[in-house]
């Protein structure tokens, strides 16, 4: 057997960097954090041959005294936190005092800088060779801030060397940093140079418009489009960012940002939570797109899980998760056909490459709080109530009229879906409205109106439960089985009532009278895994949606039943009323428009 | 093969076998019958690989030739009666097709070899008992819509038939209700129980007439037997433990009621109308004299029915899914209906005033 021997610190670094420093893009997140930490106002890097050969990272931040420096890229040395409790509140994005002495040790770095507060007359310039011990310090000439080089990463680790990618894809992987962190730190200015060219210019984004404008450039124009502000407070945590629509769903989640106080992380909380509210919006299989910064005091989670933190600890999961669920399913629910075609109009400035002056959310928040004070769901409703009851002094227009009654009508009288004009094949209403042309699929939008009803009423209807006369005997896991005995009531409360008859063995006694004909089995055990994994169920509520559903989808206008313009107009109207109406049950669209400008360039008009 | 036959003779048996064809099959084979001729008899053989039915026919003259063959079963069945009463029908084979002639109409159907087609495997009988078609099917009849429907608990998608020297019994249940039907005397011989599944019990059902004539049930350790007139039918028996159904008989119920069943029956199914349609819930109130249900929908619109019953206590509320209720008063043939229960989270026992020979346990809703 060999000697125990304690390891040089060259080695540990170089261990330690194993864990942080896996690419260029590695370097780029840990150097940009780090400027942002220092408070920053304007960052650029300097990238050549994907990062490969160079990294050099320039803020105009803090700065580190030339006393200093030397002790910066050692281990352990950091000046953003000073005690444990520090630890358990981390405000900064890094902490643990890594970042600087891994990357030293596996490339040829220099660091200058000059400190804001300091009394040096000029920057001090420390030139580390792979070695923290083989430093060279000497004055330099720095304004206020630091830049960090980076020079031929990993040139004395081979094996790292040979996992690199190409030139492209490491220096997408280096914008995508970047880009990322620039969501998360609108008012700083990023600059992106490669090989010396300008990739990247992000000016900083003072207003709404401007910020959108940058997540348009991170997440497509497309999404923002489809794009819904979420914008919720409460209990201490704060929900801001956008959600897409339902309708806009990728085939991959891979466009899901989700920020925690300012760092991107990724977490099978918030992915629950976030699918459990698109639950029976979004189409089978197809994954929501957000991009969402959640905000809460630094002590109710824990960053220090993961060395380059893609995880986190919430302290109280359920709370984070009902929040985040609560939050996105009532952004979802009052995502109106109106809002869709708001975002229709602003589509041309999204486009641009200069935020309009503006602020198309500004005056989309305005005007929907003008009607009422408080902007409620009822407001809503009662607006739309007047709507409805307008069309009848016009007494649905005949087709034929259609034009002429619209033109009296100005266009702030008309309905966000407009008057229906006709239908297509028995299956597609044609309506015309302020933009264009509306197409809507009846049975879809039917069968969505219906199932929201269904769900009103078993909300106001309350639990009841079927006793089992031979109960049903279930070999759990220990934990699964110490879980159900612990969450008795809230089971009951869900009408499942469970004892436990041994240490891995439940009996299920009453089950929820709507699910006795279903799978109880399946259910219970569904449940009691998202309790221990997740303290929290919608199992319940899902099995009993699903079989609404069916219900609604039973129950609904199917198509070639033919239907005179007051139906029609009447199915419009509480579309604009209904809750999640832009898809049906099943996540299909029930409605697209066609804009006057998208039918002009069909027939080549107005050129 | 070659034989002819006439269509009436050959209606029934061919109906009745292909019942026990699923239609949607992964083995070609399966939705063809197994048409066999040896002489003048004539055997038709349908399965699922879970349920065998084979009908047998005394042909009134000998076949030209005999020979084995598997037709398909749907097409053959459509034919035949889509044929005139009375039509005279010639079935031979050309080549590996199939010949149907009958006067002016003549079909040609795809054939697979008989080699093909699988038999159930018996197995040997440990007990036989003889008894009335009609005894067999009020048995059935009185219990068989209590089973349950595709359950994980697979035990419970078919009808436990009890075998003891004092009695003959079946029983079933869906784990919400239990029905149990108990005819005296038993066979004198060992007790045996076994689970026929729901197909089979359907199947079987349709065999058995109203009459008296005689049905020869042979209970193996894997596969019931049943000979019914020119018919033997064998299904696969479920293998599980059915649960101990004695345990949640209530006994002891302290509060009896007994009403005019037609009464009441027609009273659950008005109150059903405006129950809600996922659960069926229905509220019933037994006060002196007087059953009172209950209903409401989510849209808010009520039932309310009163019958007299012949009932002294305190008045008593409970819920129950009303679907079971229905079930149940409608197979039940006697002229009054004994409802007994302890309290509201209790199960309820119904049956005839005087017993009878079926008894009924419906669990309650909580509401």
């Amino acid at each position: 057997m060999s000697k125990i021997q304690l390891l040089s610190p060259q080695l540990a670094n170089q261990i330690a960097a194993g864990e942080v420093v896996e690419r260029p893009a590695s370097v780029v997140k840990e150097l940009l954090e780090n400027a942002l930490d220092a408070g920053a106002g304007r960052i650029e890097v300097d990238l050549e041959h994907g990062g490969a050969r160079l990294i050099r990272v320039r803020d105009d931040g803090s700065g580190i005294a030339g006393d200093e420096l030397k002790l910066a890229v050692s281990r352990h040395a950091t000046s953003k936190i000073r005690s444990l409790e520090d630890l358990e509140a981390v405000a900064s994005l890094g902490f643990r005092g890594e970042a600087l002495a891994s990357i030293c040790s596996v490339s040829r770095a220099s660091v200058i800088s000059r400190s804001r507060d300091g009394t040096d007359a000029s920057g001090w310039c420390l030139e580390v060779n792979g070695h923290a011990e083989d430093v060279v310090l000497a004055p330099a000439a720095h304004p206020v801030g630091t830049t960090v080089e980076v020079r031929d990463l990993f040139f004395n680790t081979p094996a790292r060397r040979k996992f690199l990618r190409t030139e492209r894809t490491e220096l997408e992987r280096c914008e995508d940093v970047l880009r990322r962190l620039a969501l998360a730190h609108p008012e700083v200015v990023f600059e992106l140079r490669h090989n010396a060219r300008v990739l990247k210019s992000l000016p900083a984004a003072n207003d709404l418009a401007a910020v959108e404008q940058r997540v348009a450039g991170v997440c497509g124009a497309a999404f923002m489009e489809h794009a819904l502000r979420v914008e919720v407070d409460g209990e201490g945590l704060g929900l801001r960012g956008w959600v897409a629509a339902p309708t806009f769903s990728r085939a991959q989640a891979d466009l899901q940002l989700f920020f925690v106080n300012g760092r991107v992380i990724r977490d099978r909380l918030v992915a629950h939570a976030v699918r459990q509210a698109y639950q029976d919006v979004l189409y089978h299989g197809r994954h929501p797109a957000f991009v969402l910064f959640l905000e809460l005091p630094a002590e109710q989670v824990d960053v220090n899980v993961h060395p380059t933190k893609h995880e986190v600890r919430f302290r109280d999961q359920r709370a984070i998760h009902g929040f985040l669920f609560a939050a996105l399913r009532q952004a979802l629910a009052e995502m109106r056909p109106e809002d869709r075609l708001e975002r229709i109009r602003e589509v041309p400035s999204t486009a641009g490459p200069v935020a309009p002056t503006q602020s198309g959310f500004a005056l989309r928040f305005a005007s929907r709080q003008a009607p009422g004070s408080a902007a409620s769901v009822r407001d809503h409703l009662a607006r739309y109530g007047e709507l409805g009851r307008e069309p009848s002094a016009h007494a649905a227009p005949e087709a034929g009229q259609v034009g002429a009654s619209l033109a009296e009508a100005s266009d702030t009288t008309l309905p966000p879906l407009g008057y229906a004009l006709a239908q297509l094949h028995g299956v597609y209403i044609l309506a015309q409205n302020a933009d264009g042309l509306v197409l809507v699929d009846m049975h879809a939008a039917h069968e969505r109106i219906t199932y929201e009803r269904m769900k009103q009423a078993r909300e106001a209807d309350g639990i009841r439960s079927q006793r089992l006369l031979v109960p049903l005997s279930l070999a759990v896991s220990e934990r699964e089985a110490s879980r159900a005995d612990a969450e008795r009531e809230a089971l009951a409360e869900l009408g499942l009532v469970v004892e436990r008859l041994g240490p891995e063995t439940l009996v299920v006694r009453e089950v929820p009278a709507a699910l006795a004909e279903s799978d109880v089995e399946g259910l219970v055990r569904d449940v009691l895994a998202d309790l221990v994994e997740f303290g929290t169920t919608g199992r319940v509520r899902e099995a009993e949606d699903a079989l609404l559903s069916t219900m609604a989808c039973h129950g609904s206008v199917r198509a070639n039943r033919q239907l005179t313009h007051a139906e029609m107009n009447a199915l419009l109207r509480d579309m604009e009323a209904t809750e999640r109406s832009g898809q049906c049950n099943h996540g299909r669209p029930t409605w697209a428009v066609q804009t006057l400008a998208e039918l002009d360039r069909l027939f080549l008009r107005g050129r | 093969m070659k034989f002819s036959v006439s269509r009436d003779l050959l209606l029934r048996p061919l109906q009745l076998v292909t019942g026990v064809v699923e239609r949607r099959q992964t083995l070609p084979v399966l939705s063809n019958l197994l048409v066999s001729v040896d002489g003048r008899e004539l055997t038709l053989t349908g399965t699922d690989l879970e349920v065998q039915l084979v009908a047998r026919v005394e042909l009134p003259e000998p076949a030209e030739a005999g020979g084995e063959i598997t037709l398909p079963a749907r097409k053959l069945v459509d034919i035949w009666r889509a044929l005139p009463d009375n039509a005279k029908v010639n079935i031979g084979l050309d080549d590996q097709r199939a010949i149907l002639k009958s006067g002016a109409s003549r079909f040609q159907l795809a054939t697979l070899p008989a080699a093909e087609f699988p038999g159930i495997d018996e197995g040997a009988g440990e007990l036989e008992i003889t008894l009335g078609q009609n005894q067999l099917r009020h048995l059935i009849d009185r219990t068989a819509f209590s089973m349950a429907q595709q359950d994980v608990r697979y035990f419970l998608n078919g009808m436990l038939l009890e075998v003891t020297p004092e009695h003959l019994r079946s029983v079933a249940t869906d784990g919400h209700r239990l029905a149990m039907c108990t005819l005296t005397p038993g066979t004198g011989a060992e007790k045996k129980q076994v689970i026929v599944p729901r197909k089979g019990v359907t199947e079987l059902s349709r065999l058995l007439s109203e009459g008296d004539e005689q049905v020869t049930l042979s209970l193996g350790s894997n596969h019931l037997k049943a000979e019914v007139g020119g018919y033997s039918f064998v299904t696969k028996l479920v293998d599980g433990r059915f649960p101990d159904y004695e345990k949640v008989i209530p006994r002891g119920g302290t509060r009896e009621s007994v009403g005019d069943r037609q009464q009441l029956r027609e009273a659950f199914s008005r109150a059903a109308i405006l129950s809600n349609e996922k659960y069926r819930g229905v509220r019933i109130i037994l006060s002196e004299g007087l059953l009172t249900v209950q209903a409401n929908n989510p849209e808010q619109e009520e039932a309310e029915e009163a019958v007299p019953v012949a009932f002294a206590g305190e008045t008593l509320e409970m819920g129950f899914n009303v679907s079971y209720l229905q079930d149940v008063l409608g197979v039940l043939e006697s002229e009054q209906v004994r409802i007994t229960v302890s309290d509201a989270n209790s199960s309820a026992l119904i049956e005839e005033p005087g017993g009878g020979d079926a008894l009924y346990v419906v669990m309650p809703m909580r509401l």
